[in-house]
């Protein structure tokens, strides 16, 4: 199995992470669709009741790693545990302790957004009373509730990400993982996505989110993941893995060995301006 | 195009008509619409067809395929002449052409983008002319082609002496506008459903359509050669021969037997009817063309209270998991458009063959299984019928037991309706045949039958679950799983006929050693036999499910 290198050395080197119990801990996680490595052997402590970016750019393997972190997708190798229990031998403890927002799957997208929230939470074994309770407050939080009899095939992209959210949350989950969940969502329902998180983890929660759009996770986040080419290539507090670089997005394409492509030489020295020679 | 100096913001149209210069300061000739629309048209056609050679040879072999039917059709037709029935032959023959232009394009949007309202809304067009040229290109195509010829057929099977050659030289070009502008009327008032999500849910609906209309064609046909042929359509007939656009072939008849006030009578109601539906077609397109499309109406629309159903049928349902998953099952054989075409599919054949069998003598109460059978099959690929949207269900079933109850939910959802509607069946079968004796075994046939499809169902659904597409209505299983699809169904349904095998072998040994008047043992035994069946199927599959949620979650996510 290759070697990590430093790239999880930030993790135990920082006070956060030593004090904080794990919320999860993966170790060796591989995955391999065909020839592909999709992962290629993830080591990873996530600290509890924090806000953690999983950051990398398209392809770099995170959904794969998040399905495989909350059961939905086998590993080739390695182990998961999440919030203490082994999340493939234990899935009793771990499912109800996880809620989730994958990203690429459909949702049952024949049901109003209430009856679908009615329908997860008494899937959940929540009490059909306190799951329609539940709901409504969480259609309201989210701004759903003027379209919560409508259906959910015929929601736009930013109220499917909240519902799905609200199904997520139903039952009050300890982790959750979301994938991708300000992708395709307009600013008004992103706010509002933001807020509820916010909310979530001042409580304790923790909240892990994938993502490619640096602002946000520097924002959000007090833990960032860095991952490329289905390994991690740094984790730790924001400001450890930022280390001197101006912007998470600037030490970011420092880490994935993105920089100097910009200044790629004169290969579009045309482009735009009147200096150029015109044609004709 | 040849008018490269026009403006950009010079009308669309003009802009593609070659050989006219469309200034900004001065459009004054527009040029006909029409063969800028047939060339569109005939553009569209050449380039659909480019570079794909399977799409080429199906256009290619469907056109083939429609020139010698419509060839030997006409050739059939003209035969006719002097035939009796010649004449209701042709009527009804020209009802059932309008009937299935008119349903057509709500089952099948052809995709003809010529015929597309929301692609010409931004171009300076007046509807007169727009029309004109819409109809031009509707005549184009297999469909025009193949109704032509058989509106050439029937004319010349009624047609008798000159004024009836005259008469049907009118009649063809009245039918062949009639079928189109009745199908273009009836999509253009339409169309806003049919490019909705709405309309996309109806298309889907269409191998429903063929599947129960396939069924009854074939019994109908049946009846017809039993009941004396074509006489017994001769009242439906009398009636069509005024329905335009059948009226045209009915002109023609009627001339040829020297009824010419009937068959002015006729013509003008043809006239008539093209010209009005021309009027119609022209205002729904006008109308579309000036007001705020789809996606606005969609948003300012009312929204249906979904919630008001809560109170009344579901409260009835258990609680938990349970009444949960049942309660989704039932509303996705309503809501969805792939499930409710299964299940109308299996409901409706399910009814047709035992009832056309009784009615036409060949009936027997055990047919009552088939519909059984047919809903039975609703219980194979379960997880497939989620499709990806399975995660859910996945993130909850953490035991065997979870998984054990989600399958039982759902069989039982399933039973609820299978049960009613098998017992009905064979009780309005066991009527038509008269033969009440054997309605217990009957049903005890078949009750058998439904739980060892459940059995064998649940038992599919872990091992051998697909991928169903959700667009296009013929595609059932995802491109690769095809194998897997049939394997499991045919394996299964062997495997259900294998589990039930005792009681039917009961029930033929009581009729074949004289003890029908014990027969009716098999209804409690059939049931609990089905149940046990049932209940064993569901506790196999269950730690299956439980062990392979993952790769069951990548198997139906493919489509």
């Amino acid at each position: 199995m290759p070697d990590q290198g430093d790239a999880t050395g930030g993790t135990h080197g920082t006070d956060g992470a030593r004090t904080a119990p794990s919320a999860v801990r993966v170790e060796g996680l591989w995955k391999r669709f065909g020839e592909q490595v999709a992962v290629a052997g993830i080591d990873l402590e996530l600290p509890a009741g924090k806000f953690i970016g999983l950051v990398g750019p398209n392809g770099a393997g995170k959904t794969t790693t998040l399905s495989m972190v909350t059961g939905l997708l086998r590993p080739d190798m390695g182990r998961v545990v999440v919030a203490g229990h082994d999340v493939w031998a234990d899935p009793t403890e771990v499912k109800a302790r996880i809620g989730v927002l994958p990203e690429g799957l459909r949702l049952f997208e024949r049901l109003s957004g209430r009856e679908l929230l009615g329908y997860m939470g008494r899937l959940r074994g929540l009490a059909g009373d306190e799951t329609d309770k539940r709901a409504t407050q969480l259609l309201e939080i989210l701004d759903l509730a003027g379209s919560q009899h409508k259906l959910v095939v015929d929601y736009s992209t930013g109220m499917r990400k909240k519902i799905g959210l609200a199904a997520a949350l139903l039952h009050n989950p300890e982790v959750l993982f979301l994938d991708e969940p300000f992708e395709g969502v307009d600013p008004v329902s992103a706010q509002t996505i933001r807020g509820v998180l916010e909310r979530y983890t001042s409580s304790g929660a923790t909240v892990v989110f994938s993502s490619h759009v640096m602002e946000l996770v520097e924002s959000l986040c007090d833990w960032v993941a860095v991952m490329a080419a289905g390994r991690i290539r740094a984790a730790g507090p924001l400001a450890d893995v930022r280390g001197s670089a101006p912007s998470l997005q600037a030490a970011f394409l420092e880490l994935v060995g993105a920089h100097g492509r910009d200044a790629a030489g004169d290969s579009l020295d045309w482009l735009g301006g009147t200096s150029g020679t015109v044609a004709r | 195009m040849s008018a490269p100096t026009a403006p950009a913001g010079a009308t669309g149209a003009a802009g593609i008509a070659p050989g006219v210069s469309a200034g900004r300061s001065a459009p004054a000739a527009p040029p006909a619409l029409t063969p800028v629309f047939l060339r569109i048209k005939l553009s569209l056609l050449r380039n659909g067809l480019k570079g794909s050679s399977k799409r080429k040879a199906a256009y290619f072999s469907t056109l083939a395929f429609a020139l010698v039917v419509g060839f030997f059709m006409t050739l059939g037709l003209a035969l006719l002449h002097g035939n009796a029935h010649a004449g209701t032959v042709v009527v009804l023959l020209a009802g059932i052409l309008a009937l299935g232009w008119a349903f057509m394009p709500l089952f099948f949007p052809a995709g003809d983008e010529t015929m597309d309202p929301s692609r010409l809304v931004m171009l300076p067009l007046r509807p007169r002319p727009l029309v004109r040229a819409l109809l031009a290109t509707s005549l184009v195509g297999i469909g025009p082609l193949f109704t032509l010829c058989l509106a050439v057929g029937s004319v010349a099977a009624v047609a008798r002496g000159a004024a009836g050659a005259v008469a049907a030289v009118v009649a063809v070009p009245l039918l062949l506008l009639g079928c189109v502008t009745l199908a273009r009327a009836v999509a253009t008032a339409n169309v806003r459903l049919l490019t909705s999500r709405k309309g996309r849910d109806l298309a889907l609906l269409s191998g429903l359509v063929i599947a129960v209309g396939a069924q009854l064609a074939n019994f109908a046909s049946q009846s017809l050669f039993q009941a004396g042929g074509v006489t017994a359509l001769e009242p439906v007939e009398a009636v069509v021969r005024w329905l335009p656009p059948a009226t045209a072939v009915g002109m023609v008849d009627s001339v040829g037997e020297g009824a010419y006030g009937r068959a002015a009578a006729q013509l003008v109601l043809s006239v008539a009817a093209v010209a009005g539906l021309l009027w119609s077609w022209e205002g729904s397109l006008t109308k579309l063309m000036v007001t705020p499309d789809g996606s606005t109406i969609a948003a300012s629309g009312p929204v249906k209270n979904r919630g008001v159903a809560d109170g009344g049928f579901w409260s009835l349902m258990p609680g938990g998991r349970t009444g949960a998953s049942m309660q989704r099952t039932l509303r996705y054989a309503v809501r969805d458009p792939k499930t409710k075409s299964a299940w109308v599919t299996a409901l409706a054949i399910g009814v047709i063959v035992p009832v056309f069998n009784a009615l036409q003598g060949t009936g027997s109460v055990y047919l009552g299984s088939f519909g059984a059978g047919m809903l039975g099959v609703q219980m194979y690929n379960q997880f497939g019928q989620d499709t990806s949207a399975f995660w859910m269900v996945a993130q909850t079933i953490s035991s065997t037991r979870d998984a054990y109850v989600e399958l039982r939910a759902r069989a039982a959802a399933l039973a609820l309706v299978v049960l009613p509607y098998t017992v009905l069946v064979t009780a309005v079968t066991a009527a038509l045949v008269d033969d009440w004796q054997a309605f217990p075994a009957g049903g005890g046939v078949a009750l058998a039958l439904v739980g060892s499809m459940l059995c064998t169902g649940a038992l599919a659904s872990a091992r051998f679950p697909y991928s169903i597409p959700t667009d296009g209505a013929f595609k059932n299983v995802a491109p690769g799983q095809g194998g897997l699809a049939w394997g499991g169904i045919a394996a299964g349904m062997l495997m259900s006929a294998l589990v039930s095998a005792p009681v039917i072998a009961l029930t033929i040994w009581l009729n074949m050693a004289e003890h029908r008047h014990v027969s009716w043992i098999v209804l409690p035994v059939g049931v609990a036999w089905g149940w046990l069946a049932a209940w064993a199927g569901l506790r196999l599959a269950a730690p299956t499910v439980a062990r392979k949620l993952p790769e069951i979650l990548s198997a139906v996510s493919k489509g």
